[in-house]
């Protein structure tokens, strides 16, 4: 003890502060941890959070689960697998859309292509409140505009994706090496075959790589969108939900997670040769 | 085609001349780049056809679009649009034309969005609690065996495809509607995401900085506190933001099924097509996603900018 | 005398007597003979294989306590192989290590952590934390004594901080304590990894190379600083260098290895042009030439414009 004193001793002559912590800081530290706590904890309180009602919804999700096995589909089997690949085309038509519009809204976009920075900001900023609207409401949107029926879904996707894709070009394009292109024209080239020789060759292949990605979270959202109408194997989902058929419910989530699965695969296996 | 067409030729450099090097060496870029232009179009033709079965059986191109499309657009714009009259834009909420008209459960609404957020944060906080061990567990080089790896990285895989609403519609049956729904399905989804890019971040981490420890005599708890957590937090933590900012939509999203939150009046907007309401939340629902995501580039700056300790 | 407890039986004697105000220098070391035989480390044929490839090939040792010792050897002579046996960060394939007499190679669990505390290791890449304070880096050397829940929320106590400061003072770095490790230069950061392993309380300090990313005068600094340590406090310690220059200069005793086996146990007088070729291996006396064809081919290309 006394020599723990002493080197205490001794050291708050050195550094006074290391030694012991000024409490602004600890207790400082200690209050935020407290606060975030306490905040989490009204949260869970206003949302219902309780023990009891998640013990008693958990139970009986334990009921709906026996139901799910064995999963069958009852002679739907067909019905299921087209409806999948109408999912699938809704995702690659709506991706397809969304890279035509998103093209020239990224190469405007980029700082390097158009130096003017009020409408660089402009340009960003919508991008940046439209990409804030979920997919969902664009369906809703569509739905009521064209109809039920996959053709509000694409549109929907493609209105969805437009933002997203159109910001990453830009920034595909912005984080590009300049000393290509400057190489292009320090060997006298034009400013097109500066863009055609050096800029292109680096961004296409992220830029295919992202739209590859973007084909990826398609298929999901394409299977969501299906729920509220937009055609799909969302809609088939739902309907056996409402009924209860949780069996069924059970065989087309496997048959959904066994496609996305081998669509990721062959997206990855064509995203690491573009990259 | 034969082999030898197929590889350039192996030639025994030091008997020829420069200019049969050179021949040589074009004969085997010809040879190579008519192959690559070969599989360049072979592609083309494959992604033509499939774009093209994809537009068909979609129905992309049927007579819907054609079929006074743009008219219907227009007028359903129209309807989307709230009827306010200058004169009375600020008269109370009974008097037709007025902003209150417009926004007449404004009230409720702030209080969804509010219930919302809350599902979102506590969806995000909770789920990245839970991910934060198990991204220890599917990170090759802190993970205890190789088939736990294996198993945590497939399941949180398996759990990623599942997409939020199909999860969120199963479990309003067993919970009820409500926000309880949209919570737990979030969590769900969070967790599975931010285990995989947790795990990543735990990947690139300098593992010397925990062997530094070990030979100090730390246990492993030690070694991931000090030589794990201090590398890999502003990962952590902007991972987590950018999570929160794709619950605020997801969560506004799974309302709709009935998940708690502003989802549940968007729907209702819908189904008695009262657009003008719509279009209302809608630009609530976007400027809470806009303002949200200001405040989260800022804050993921100043992580980066890094004047964090750990 | 002031009686310090938590310091190792082996270096309480030693320990200079201090006064309260902080001092600059380190004192004229007390001079002392061989302790006692039993307080020494001794390795017994220990040999590592990785495969097929051999990389410490039937190495016995002793060092008694208090020496510093160079292990000098050229890259993948197996000297890091060596000092990682010695606090089981490697296990040996075959052989004994013995400390005080005792084997370490049976330890296990917090017996292990405890004999990996009492081996303060140095890395050539300092591995300290860059995110965490200096302070708290130096902390982390006391880890293996605290009870780990504490450590998790990075407390610790008043008379470790207190030890903390001191050992960073006497490396003359105290006045950096709060900054960020990743801040400080090579020299400086090497340093702090000296703090640390001094807070550790070792008896034992395998430096694996602690000065091959330091320029000179930094280099100068760390060295009379674990020799300081080894003097003052009565440490054994282990160097991996690859400067003779500074092998001589620092260290009473020298190892030589070459491919896994020890070729020179000495002092710096012993080692000759000789033995210095057996370590080093002669080194290649031309640069690579171009081969004759090519460079015949490259001469006979024309400049100027081609058609």
């Amino acid at each position: 003890m006394i020599a723990q004193l002493d080197l205490i001793e001794r050291a708050t002559l050195i550094a006074p502060n290391s030694v012991f912590l000024p409490w602004t800081n600890r207790v400082g530290r200690w209050f935020c941890w407290m606060v975030g706590v306490i905040l989490l904890g009204w949260m869970c309180h206003n949302l219902d959070l309780r023990l009891d009602v998640l013990i008693r919804g958990f139970t009986k999700l334990g009921v709906l689960t026996k139901a799910m096995f064995p999963p069958v589909a009852n002679g739907a089997e067909l019905k299921i697998l087209q409806s999948l690949l109408v999912t699938f085309a809704m995702a690659v038509s709506g991706t397809t859309l969304g890279i035509m519009v998103a093209l020239p809204l990224g190469i405007i976009g980029a700082k390097n292509v158009i130096r003017n920075s009020a409408i660089h900001f402009v340009i960003r900023r919508t991008l940046d409140i439209l990409r804030g609207v979920p997919v969902l409401v664009w369906a809703l949107v569509m739905i009521s505009a064209f109809g039920l029926g996959p053709i509000a879904g694409v549109i929907a996707l493609a209105l969805a994706d437009f933002p997203h894709l159109a910001k990453q070009f830009a920034e595909a394009i912005e984080n590009s090496d300049a000393k290509p292109s400057q190489g292009i024209l320090a060997s006298g080239g034009n400013r097109l075959e500066a863009m055609r020789l050096g800029l292109l060759p680096q961004v296409v292949p992220v830029m295919a790589s992202q739209s590859l990605y973007t084909l990826e979270s398609n298929f999901r959202h394409a299977a969501i969108l299906g729920v509220v109408g937009a055609g799909g194997i969302g809609f088939e989902l739902e309907e056996r939900i409402r009924i209860f058929a949780f069996d069924q419910v059970a065989w087309i989530v496997v048959a959904y997670v066994m496609s996305v699965t081998l669509l990721d695969w062959i997206s990855s296996q064509m995203r690491s040769r573009l990259v | 085609m034969s082999k030898s067409a197929d590889q350039p030729t192996h030639l025994d450099r030091s008997s020829l001349s420069l200019e049969q090097i050179v021949e040589h060496f074009e004969a085997d870029r010809s040879r190579a780049l008519r192959r690559g232009r070969l599989v360049q179009l072979l592609q083309v033709l494959v992604i033509t056809g499939l774009l093209g079965g994809a537009f068909q059986a979609s129905g992309l191109f049927s007579s819907y679009l054609g079929d006074g499309a743009i008219g219907r657009i227009a007028n359903f714009l129209s309807r989307l649009l709230p009827d306010l009259q200058p004169g009375r834009l600020f008269e109370d909420r009974t008097t037709s034309g007025s902003l209150m008209y417009w926004l007449y459960d404004l009230d409720l609404w702030l209080k969804l969005l509010a219930e919302t957020v809350q599902i979102a944060v506590v969806a995000t906080v909770f789920g990245a609690i839970l991910a934060l061990p198990l991204s220890f567990l599917a990170a090759r080089n802190l993970t205890p065996a190789v088939w736990i790896y294996w198993t945590v990285r497939r399941t949180s895989e398996l759990v990623r495809t599942l997409p939020d609403i199909i999860v969120a519609l199963i479990l309003v049956a067993a919970f009820g509607l409500g926000p309880i729904p949209g919570v737990i399905a979030l969590t769900l989804g969070t967790t599975a995401s931010l285990t995989k890019l947790f795990a990543e971040a735990n990947e690139a981490a300098d593992m010397h900085q925990l062997e530094a420890l070990q030979s100090a005599g730390g246990n492993w708890w030690q070694q991931l506190r000090f030589g794990l957590i201090p590398q890999v937090l502003p990962n952590l933590a902007s991972y987590s933001l950018l999570r929160l900012e794709i619950n605020v939509g997801g969560a506004a999203a799974l309302g709709i099924v009935g998940a708690g939150g502003i989802g549940v009046e968007l729907s209702r907007a819908i189904t008695f097509t009262e657009f003008d309401t719509y279009f209302a939340l809608l630009l609530l629902i976007v400027g809470l996603i806009f303002v949200l995501d200001l405040t989260s580039e800022a804050i993921r700056d100043r992580l980066i900018g890094a004047d964090k300790t750990a | 005398m002031i009686q310090i407890k938590q310091l190792s039986p082996l270096a309480a004697p030693y320990v200079a007597q201090v006064s309260h105000k902080p001092r600059k220098n380190y004192k004229p070391p007390i001079q002392r003979g061989d302790v006692s035989g039993r307080l020494m480390l001794e390795l017994v044929n220990v040999t590592k294989k990785y495969g097929q490839a051999i990389a410490v090939n039937g190495v016995s040792l002793s060092i008694p306590a208090g020496s510093m010792v160079a292990v000098l050897g050229r890259s993948g002579a197996g000297k890091s192989t060596l000092l990682r046996m010695i606090n089981r960060m490697a296990e040996p394939t075959s052989g004994e290590v013995l400390w005080q007499g005792k084997s370490v190679l049976q330890l296990r669990g917090s017996a292990l952590r405890a004999w990996r505390a009492r081996c303060g290791m140095m890395f050539q890449q300092f591995n300290l934390s860059p995110r965490l304070d200096v302070l708290t880096n130096v902390l982390v050397g006391s880890v293996s004594r605290r009870p780990t829940l504490q450590t998790l929320i990075k407390y610790f106590p008043p008379h470790e901080r207190a030890r903390a400061v001191l050992e960073l003072h006497a490396l003359d770095m105290a006045d950096l304590a709060l900054q960020r490790a990743g801040t400080l230069s090579g020299g400086q950061q090497q340093r702090v990894a000296i703090a640390r392993t001094m807070m550790q309380l070792p008896d034992l300090v395998l430096a694996d190379e602690p000065i091959a990313s330091l320029d000179p005068a930094n280099a100068e600094t760390v060295m009379s600083a674990l020799s300081s340590i080894s003097r003052e406090r009565g440490i054994t310690v282990l160097v991996n260098l690859h400067s003779l220059e500074i092998a001589r200069a620092y260290c009473p005793r020298i190892i030589g290895m070459a491919k896994g086996k020890v070729v020179f146990d000495g002092s710096p007088e012993q080692l000759d042009a000789a033995m210095v070729e057996k370590i080093y291996g002669r080194r290649k006396s031309a640069e690579l030439a171009l081969a004759p064809a090519v460079s015949t081919a490259l001469s006979s290309i024309p400049t100027g414009e081609v058609a």
